[in-house]
Formats: structure tokens, sequence, C-alpha cells
């Protein structure tokens, strides 16, 4: 998982999320800084779909920030929440469409489901016997 | 002696002194003035003619407001003062310190006044040893103001302390050198601005339109608003009012509007917790539903904005999950502590199905129901998918985060507080008994939604089914035949866990015990060894690991306490229950408001009062939200269709009570209760 946030936007972001809910509809623009020039990638989300354009129209959340902040969010990496605040990115607009971008991109790639945790091993932590 | 600390609050922002208005960094509290969970007064301290002052009253007008009237010296000389000042701080956005020096002499009078300011930018997570930080500090003696700025690669702080009136500024202070006619006085305002730098210098919050609009709203008229909203209690008994009134007045300092929304929710409470706590704020709104209903669309609303959307061990994050724990400080989005949305809590994600429920049973808000459809078919779904850890059916926690997540994540989260009778721990994931009961609980409460508003009665059909495997399988798991209670938790291998705790109390709030068996859970609860008196202890006496000042072992909780009496009136077991509630209402009417999140564990008829831990939170949105459910499981309120059901059972020496226009689907309704209803009718079970 080392796509760059303009891999991963180009194919993986556009179609059906059934995690987005139903009720979420909007348009959000990424403005992806690299030097002096600036990629937007503009979503558009409805009905739990996702379509995305490369166009720099107004949108109801700016999403803005340096390359680096956004490859950090495709590869899961860094966490939109704690971008922002960080400054990493920074956001104007409607703020209720941030957390789609928790859907829309990836968690930490390591990370375990509850169910395949390494086996306790034992029932007690202090080395008492089970009954 | 604990020394006694003043504060103002509003929103997520508190500062937080001492009985003079000082405020000097102390590495036991929080003391200083705090926004989105950083620090940016560590040093606030007026001086005249280099001496600190003294108060000779205080008037803490609202929450966010308080007036000192002061006299330079100590209280231990008596000064024949010939100068006074006022300190009238209030808390918005901003901080405000109006400084008025009043000369009481026949003749002109010259004076030298210093405010000493200071701020070390650290984390509310870190306020025993904050770290060192580089604090960039320019003093504009021009423009009367002093700059004090923290920055960590994009991350900046700063605070903007300006004054009205003409003043020498340097890196450690303001001072005002005045002259002040006889019988006259002199006034400067100090603005105290909280920034949070975007890019191109640019406040965060000014770009969130919903904030602004909360900021322009005066709030004064808010707050009468709030109190208006609310139904009125006429009690026989004044303490029983004062109690009232003082509950809606900390629920009313307690809430904070998020950057994203527009409506206020509550955060957990002064000093540790001013910000949103998944738990606390689900079961605040549980408790004040009859009372204050408007904090929960916000709650849900806000929650569900945040729920979980995929595995992440750092935050214990899952998809579907409810989060217990939102900071905006340094240490959480640096990633150095797991805070910023933190996630490891099994309780949150069913405690949001049941509050939605039971939000729309009060409201008939079903617009809210269908809103939320989404989010609260995950919240079920998670319960199975992620919750249920084993494979066995129940729902079990076990931290992925291993270096600073949370070991415990249930209520009861400190370290030990999961131990057997005698105090060994069981091996993870664990599956304690009060999220069972919630399990349950949710999944009944789902299928009704599921049923009524959503058109999926077969998803409703599922979930009534597995509710009924659950609670069976619970009932012959979890039962301990021999000692009449039920298991505090069971290990990953399904062996009990055997300590008797309070936590089977909240067993009774969800209606999963048999009703053949809540009255032996009934006597545990107000039995000698956990009922200390005041209140059910949150681990019971005469097992190894007991000690009173332990949070969660031996200690007693309002909120835990209210819980248990709803579970009880739920079972019919009227009497435990107004034993409960004359306890926790003593301990207020002894201490004041606000009443403490905990108290320690002691039998009352050792200490006689309430004996405090220096520890807890007060005011605490869910202690203070206990009262009011307290208050409603006393009254017997409950909605039943569109109407309110009302079925008192007070407690001896509560006397006539009446509450008006409780606020519900019904418009607005009243309920009457005296004491003397109770007689009689102690063992009366109705099934679960």
């Amino acid at each position: 998982m080392t796509a760059t946030a303009a891999d991963y936007l180009s194919r993986c972001v556009a179609g059906r999320h059934g995690d987005l809910p139903e009720t979420t509809s909007g348009t959000l623009r990424l403005d992806v800084r690299d030097g002096a020039s600036t990629e937007h990638w503009y979503l558009t989300i409805r009905d739990q779909r996702v379509e995305v354009t490369r166009s720099g129209e107004p949108a109801d959340l700016v999403v803005a920030g340096a390359r680096a902040a956004f490859d950090a969010l495709a590869a899961g990496r860094s966490h939109i929440a704690s971008a922002l605040l960080r400054n990493d990115v920074t956001a104007q607009g409607n703020l209720r469409l941030l957390m789609s971008l928790r859907r829309l991109f990836p968690g930490p790639p390591a990370a375990h489901h509850p169910r395949h945790l390494p086996p306790a091993g034992r029932d007690w932590l202090d080395g008492g016997t089970s009954r | 002696m604990m020394q006694e600390y003043v504060y103002v609050m509003a929103g997520n922002a508190f500062a937080l002194g001492d009985a003079q208005g000082d405020m000097t960094a102390d590495p036991r509290v929080p003391v200083g003035l705090f926004s989105f969970d950083t620090r940016f007064l560590s040093r606030w301290v007026l001086t005249v003619d280099g001496q600190r002052l003294h108060a000779l009253s205080r008037d803490d007008l609202t929450y966010f407001e308080t007036r000192f009237v002061l006299v330079p010296g100590t209280a231990s000389h008596y000064v024949d003062a010939d100068v006074s000042v006022i300190r009238h701080r209030s808390l918005d956005d901003s901080y405000n310190e109006r400084i008025t020096v009043l000369n009481h002499s026949a003749g002109p009078a010259e004076f030298t006044v210093r405010m000493e300011i200071a701020c070390d930018f650290a984390d509310t997570a870190e306020i025993r040893q904050p770290r060192p930080r580089r604090v960039e500090i320019t003093p504009l003696g021009q423009e009367g103001e002093l700059r004090l700025r923290y920055q960590r690669d994009r991350f900046c702080r700063e605070t903007v302390v300006s004054s009205t009136a003409p003043v020498e500024v340097d890196e450690r202070g303001m001072t005002f050198r005045i002259r002040v006619e006889p019988n006259g006085s002199w006034t400067t305002n100090l603005h105290v601005g909280m920034l949070i730098r975007g890019a191109a210098a640019r406040d965060l919050r000014a770009s969130l339109e919903a904030h602004r609009r909360r900021v322009s709203r005066d709030m004064r008229e808010d707050l009468e608003r709030w109190r208006a909203r609310a139904p009125e209690l006429v009690a026989e008994h004044d303490d029983l009012r004062r109690a009232y009134e003082g509950s809606l007045a900390d629920l009313a300092a307690l809430r904070y509007t998020p950057l994203a929304h527009d409506a206020p929710l509550p955060v957990g409470g002064l000093p540790w917790a001013m910000t949103l706590y998944g738990r606390d704020a689900l079961i605040t709104c549980l408790e004040t539903l009859p009372f204050t209903p408007e904090l929960t669309p916000a709650t849900l609303r806000t929650l569900a904005f945040a729920q979980g959307g995929q595995l992440d061990d750092q935050h214990d994050e899952e998809p579907g999950k409810i989060l217990v724990e939102n900071r905006y400080g340094e240490n959480g989005v640096f990633g150095e502590a797991a805070t910023s949305l933190y996630f490891g809590a099994a309780d949150t994600t069913p405690l949001f199905v049941i509050l939605l429920d039971e939000y729309e049973r009060w409201s008939g808000d079903v617009e809210l129901v269908r809103e939320l459809r989404h989010p609260t078919r995950m919240a079920l779904d998670w319960i199975d998918e992620y919750g249920d850890m084993t494979g066995d059916g129940y729902l079990r926690y076990q931290r992925r985060n291993t270096r600073n997540g949370l070991v415990n994540q249930c209520w009861k989260n400190s370290p030990e507080a999961i131990v057997d009778r005698t105090g060994r721990q069981p091996a993870f994931p664990r599956a304690t008994c009060e999220l069972q009961g919630y399990a349950y609980d949710a999944k009944l409460r789902g299928a009704r939604l599921a049923r009524e508003f959503w058109g999926d009665p077969g998803y409703a059909d599922r979930l009534e089914r597995e509710a009924a495997e659950l609670r069976q399988r619970f009932n012959r798991d979890f039962w301990l035949p021999h000692r009449e209670y039920y298991a505090l938790a069971l290990t990953p291998d399904g062996e009990p866990v055997d300590a008797l705790a309070s936590n089977m109390g909240h067993l009774l709030w969800s209606g999963i015990v048999e009703p053949d068996r809540a009255e032996a859970v009934a006597r545990h609860l107000v039995g000698p060894r956990l009922f200390s008196g005041w209140g059910v202890r949150t681990y019971a006496e005469e097992q190894r690991p007991y000690n009173p000042v332990g949070a969660h072992l031996g200690a007693v909780w309002p909120s835990d306490n209210a819980i248990i009496a709803a579970g009880l009136r739920r079972y019919g077991c009227d009497e435990a229950a107004a034993r409960i509630t004359a306890g926790i209402f003593d301990i207020v009417r002894l201490l004041g408001s606000p009443i403490p999140e905990t108290i320690a564990g002691y039998r009352r008829d050792l200490t006689r009062y309430p004996v405090q831990l220096p520890h807890a939170g007060r005011p605490q949105a869910w202690s203070s939200g206990a009262l009011l459910m307290l208050l409603g499981t006393a009254l017997g309120l409950s909605p039943c269709g569109d109407n309110l059901l009302v079925d008192p059972a007070l407690p001896q020496g509560f006397g006539r009570i009446e509450l008006l226009d409780i606020p519900g689907r019904w418009g607005h309704a009243d309920a009457y209760g005296r004491d003397r209803a109770l007689a009689g009718r102690g063992s009366r079970l109705r099934p679960g």
C-alpha cells in the first residue's frame, strides 16, 4: 500500500460505498498542492455512490493540503480528523462531509480484526490456575 | 483539606483558579485557562504595588461569569484598606477580565497594578509534567498587547492578551502605573484570545459557519431559555428543589457545540473531561430525557458523524463502533496519545442504539430515527461482527493499542477494576456482565426501530431471536447459583469472574434478568456489602480487592446508582430503589451542588459525612444527570404510546413533589407524588 493519493483517488474511490450513510450527499473538493501547482479532485457523494472528476468548481467542502498529507491519507498512515487538527490540511465549508473521507480512504494497512488477535493462552493474568 | 478552586466555563473552555482569581500552574490540578484541550494561560496573577490580593467576597453570577472583590494583603493581618479591586471575569470563546481599582482615600493615589502572564501550552493530558515547549513571546507596547505563540510543524496555538487601558508590556506580563482620584476608580478590560491557527494565520474556527452562529448568541438569554424549557419542580423540601436547580445549572454549564455541528451536547465534566466522552454523553442523555431532551439529537448526530469507519489498532477503531473520547490536544493529534478519536469501549455502541430508541419513545421524533438508520444499523452489526470476539455470542473487549489504549473498555475503565473475589485478573478478551445486558437491550430496541420505522420486519425478527438466545445463554453462564448473583465477567474460556459488584444492577435496567432472580439481585444491591448507606458501591466489601477509595473497587458513583435504581423499579423492587435515591440525594444535600462524580465507599455510619475523593470531577454531566434520573425514577415516569405514565414510589422524607411541564410526545404533562405512596409495595415484582 504505497499508492499515492492521485493513484488512490483515480482507482479506488469512485463507485458504490455501502458504508456511507444514504443520507450523506454533497460535493467535496480536494486541493492537492505540489509546489506551485494544485491538483483538484472533485467528489460527488449521493445515494452511497461516489463520482470522481478533476475539477476546480466550488464544492460544499474544500479540503486543501500538501501532496504529502494526502499521500499519508491514501496510504492509511494518517487520520483525516488528526490531519485537520495538526493543520496538515485545512477545511472550508460543510464540515459534516469531512468524516466521509474516513470511509473513502483506507485504515492503517497492518490493522487487526478483533477476532484475529493472538490468543491469550490462559484464563487469568496473575498466573492463577483455573478451578 | 482540599484547596478551593473557582471556575468559569463555556463550551470546552474553562478557567480554573484560586479564590483570589489568580491562576498558577499546579501539577495536580489543571489550573489555568484551557480551550480545545490546550492550556492558553498557565500564569495569571494580579498584584497592586507588589502585593497579592485577598478576596473579601465572590459572586458566581453564572457558570461563565464570576466577580471577586479584593483588597491588597493577606487574611492574616488586618488591613484598613484605602484601595480595593474588583475582578470581573467572563468566558465565551475568549476570556475577559475587567479590573477596577477603587481609591477610598480622601486624596489622589498612585498605584502600580501588575498582571503576571505566562503560558506553557500544555495538553490537558500532561498537567502533571508538561513537556518543555519553546514559546515565542512578543510584547507589543504600542498596541497594548502581549502575544504568546507555540508552533510545531503546522500546528500552532497562540494566546493574545490585550488591554483597553494604556499599559507597559514586557515578556512576563503587563504593568499599569495609574493615578486614581479621591473616591474615584480606574478600569481596564483584559481580553485573552485563544487562537488555533489554520493556514494563512487564520483561526481554524473562523472558517466554520456553525460555530460562528453559536458565538453570536447571547449566553445569558440562552441560559434563561434552557431553564425555562426544563420542567418546574415544586417540592415541600427546599433541599430537593435546590438539588434539582443545581443539576440543571450544571448541565447547562457542561454543554458544548462541536465544530461541525450547530447544537450542544454534554461534555464529560470539570476539570479532566471537558470534551466529548461517548459514554458520559450517552448516559447523560439517557438520564435526562424527561427533563432536557434537547441534548440527545446533538449527541446522537455527533457520535454518528464520528462513527468508526476502518480497522485501526492505534485508535481501537472498527467499522460501526461509537467513540469513547474525542480530544483536540497536541498529544492526540500527533499520535502520542490515542485520544483524538478513541474507540476503546465496548458499551458505547449498544448504548447508542438504546438511546435512539428511548429518545423516540419520549419525543416521537421519527425523523431522527430515519435519519440515523444507517449508523444505527452499523452499530448493531458491530456488536456481532467485532464485539463478539471469540464467537461465543458474548460482547467482549481487548485493546489492540497496547501502548496507551484502555485496558478495561467498560465504564469501570481503571486498569484493575475487573477482578475476582481474590484479586485475580481475567485474561482478554473479557466479557463483563453489564455489556451483555446492553447488547440484549440494543437488539430488542433495534428490532422495534426496524419493524416500526425502517420497514424491515425480517431484520427485526432476527434481532429478537438473537436477543432471546443471548438472554437464555447469559442466564445460564453468568448466574452463580450458590452465591445467588451474576458473575462480574467471563474469562475467554467462559469461566465466571465471581466478584460481587454493582455491574449487575445495570442488568435490571436492561431487562435481561429472569424475574425470579430479581429479588436476590436486589437483596445484594442494597445489602450491607454493596450498599454503603449513601449508595451502591462499585465493588462489595469482604472481598480482597475492596478499597473504599478505589474508584471502581469500592467508591460510590451517582451515575451508576441512577441506572441501578431505574433497574430496581423496572423489576418492582421499589423499596430498594427508594433507599438508593434517598442516599444519593443526601450526598448533594450535605455537599451542595454540584454533586461529585464519585465519593468514597466508607460505611455511612462510620463517616457520617460523604468523603470526597481528590480526583473526582465536579461538576460532571452524568453525575448531575443522575439526580434527574433518580427523580424521574422515583416518580415512575415512562412513556406509554402518546401518554406519560406516572407511578410514584418516593423515598420516605421526600414529602409531596410536583414536576410540572414534562416535555414529550404528549406536549407537556405534570407528575405528582408523595412519599406515603410507597408503604407496603416493596416486594411487588413485575416481569422484566
